[in-house]
């Protein structure tokens, strides 16, 4: 049976309680990972912030205090604040995770083209397009074929002669890359996530 | 979990084990096994401050101890000037007068040579003070802005150097072998008067120590020192000049505007026609009347500040109980504990801020180097 709960109330109810946290975790995890999807452009870029906003958050669960405040809405300055830093400094840091004995995963490989399915490329593909002749020709190869294209990562290995893998990764690196770049320029790449 | 991404389904599990776990401490913690896992638990945001609050206190005590060290060369300067504030019954030592300024310093002999060290800056020995110049504003004899002066003869480079006032301010301590109190006070009194001055308070006590003020006429101010001087030996001596030259322009110009603008008043006034305008401006030349007196007096202050100077002098036989013994500080009474510890307390802000004074700029160094490389790496890794 589904917790009745609201957000707030799992949020406060977890100080004593942790396993409530997961409740709140279940019913935002994926909102969360594609707010961050639809800003970094990036799957493993958005996994790793998705991973360590709620480690930050259940770590720092203490510290909310039900002032008006969503409880959700809390997570998500976590998540603002965590986005911040990371166009900020190009990285995602696993500080939250360490703190409370969570493992840093790898993306399974079968959840890039899913998390991209969450993407919505189409707003940007033109700022994309000025914004792919930056890129190393490996990387702009492989993000013509895969977002402008939308080919499949197994067809861009095969275009490419490289293994998926590496598709992936060049695919992912050159994402990551674009969106900092277009961040620094100020555009904005995506509509906005309720939160 | 209803989702297709596999990522989010491992950290699921991985957020429920860290649940579990803190589900674990929490009923070992409410079954009395302490908190000792407490401080792994504290929320982030409570270790950033208390980060932050640490580095702040480390900086403050660096900023200290270079503050204390910087401070110590001088602490035998301190001391003297200490010494000259309480010798002459002063609140503390104040600051000689500025490099480049008129007053004169004459070097002592005897005494506190810091003092004179600091201080002294080789100028003439006689005052400028009264020198032949007469401002006299009342009169309205100069040009709005230049004080009226009439120092006739005088070659002009002259002049402009007679044109500064100083306010000069000297103190003395002088020892007197035990049982010469009463001639010495004598002699100071005799100073005074010799001089065309006169002792303005007087305060013996044990008919060992007393603390005088003398008023003595600019001109003679350095003859009165040179003669305290010799009354006994002096264990401290401080002269100092405030330059109220700007201040007395001012006021000397300001007095002429008020003036101007007194007569042009009574003028309207007269040539007034109705009784509205005749009150309205009477009104108006009363206020300016107030204000020319108010400035006459301040005139008046400054010219006797000018034209007699104060001396200090801090009489007592060699062994002479002290006024103020200095405080046991092995056992302090609960009155000197609180003033010893204001005392440590102003001492170690002074020193942090002396401290600060030359970690600052470092500090801003630092940022703007740190600012400045953070930003190359940023732009090189945006490049790469």
């Amino acid at each position: 049976m589904p917790d009745q709960r609201t957000d707030t109330e799992l949020l406060l109810a977890s100080r004593d309680e942790p396993e409530a946290f997961t409740e709140l975790y279940r019913r935002h995890a994926e909102d969360l990972l594609r707010y961050f999807a639809r800003r970094t452009l990036d799957p493993e870029t958005a996994a790793e912030l998705t991973a360590e906003t709620f480690a930050e958050a259940f770590a720092s669960r203490q510290t909310y205090t039900d002032k008006g405040v969503n409880g959700v809405a809390w997570i998500y300055g976590i998540a603002r604040h965590r986005l911040g830093r990371f166009f900020r400094h190009g990285r995602v840091d696993a500080s939250a995770r360490r703190r409370i004995g969570m493992p840093e995963r790898e993306l399974p490989p079968e959840d890039y083209e899913r998390i991209e399915d969450l993407i919505d490329f189409a707003p940007i593909r033109e700022a994309l397009s000025e914004a792919l002749e930056t890129l190393s020709p490996d990387q702009r190869d492989a993000m013509k074929l895969r977002v402008i294209d939308e080919l499949a990562y197994q067809e861009v290995a095969d275009r490419l002669g490289c293994s998926e893998a590496n598709a992936r990764q060049r695919v992912s690196r050159g994402l990551r890359k674009v969106a900092l770049m277009l961040q620094e320029r100020g555009m904005q790449l995506t509509t906005e996530v309720e939160a | 979990m209803n989702t297709d991404i596999r990522f989010l389904e491992q950290l699921e599990g991985d957020l429920t084990e860290a649940a579990a776990r803190e589900s674990a401490v929490l009923a070992g913690a409410g079954a009395g096994s302490g908190d000792g896992d407490r401080s792994r638990r504290l929320p982030r945001r409570e270790r950033h401050w208390g980060a932050i609050a640490a580095g702040l206190v480390a900086f403050l005590v660096l900023a200290a101890s270079i503050g204390f060290l910087t401070q110590r060369p001088g602490q035998e300067r301190a001391t003297s000037f200490s010494e000259v504030g309480d010798a002459a019954g002063g609140s503390g030592a104040e600051v000689p007068a500025a490099q480049g300024s008129p007053a004169p310093m004459p070097a002592t002999d005897r005494g506190t040579t810091t003092w004179q060290a600091s201080s002294g800056n080789g100028t003439r020995q006689e005052a400028p003070l009264a020198g032949g110049v007469n401002y006299d504003t009342a009169t309205g004899g100069g040009a709005a802005g230049q004080p009226a002066l009439n120092a006739p003869g005088l070659p002009a480079t002259q002049q402009q150097g007679d044109l500064s006032k100083i306010v000069r301010d000297g103190r003395i301590a002088i020892v007197v072998p035990d049982g010469d109190f009463d001639a010495s006070l004598n002699n100071v009194s005799r100073i005074a008067t010799s001089l065309g001055g006169f002792v303005l308070t007087s305060s013996t006590r044990d008919q060992s120590t007393g603390i005088f003020t003398l008023r003595i006429p600019a001109k003679k101010f350095d003859v009165a020192m040179e003669r305290l001087r010799g009354i006994g030996e002096v264990r401290a001596d401080a002269v100092t000049g405030q330059d109220v030259t700007a201040e007395f322009i001012d006021q000397t110009a300001r007095l002429q505007i008020l003036l101007d603008r007194r007569d042009l008043l009574q003028n309207l006034q007269n040539e007034a026609t109705t009784s509205s305008e005749i009150l309205r401006l009477a009104g108006l030349i009363e206020q300016t009347q107030l204000e020319i007196e108010k400035t006459q007096g301040q005139l008046r202050y400054l010219k006797n500040q000018v034209a007699e100077a104060t001396i200090k002098v801090d009489l007592r036989e060699r062994h002479a109980p002290d006024d103020t013994p200095e405080p046991d500080t092995d056992n302090p009474s609960l009155a000197d504990a609180i003033r010893l510890g204001w005392e440590g307390f102003l001492r170690v802000i002074g020193a942090v801020i002396v401290g600060l004074g030359y970690l600052v700029p470092i500090a801003l160094i630092a940022l703007a180097i740190w600012g400045i490389v953070t930003l190359v790496r940023r732009r090189r890794r945006g490049a790469s």
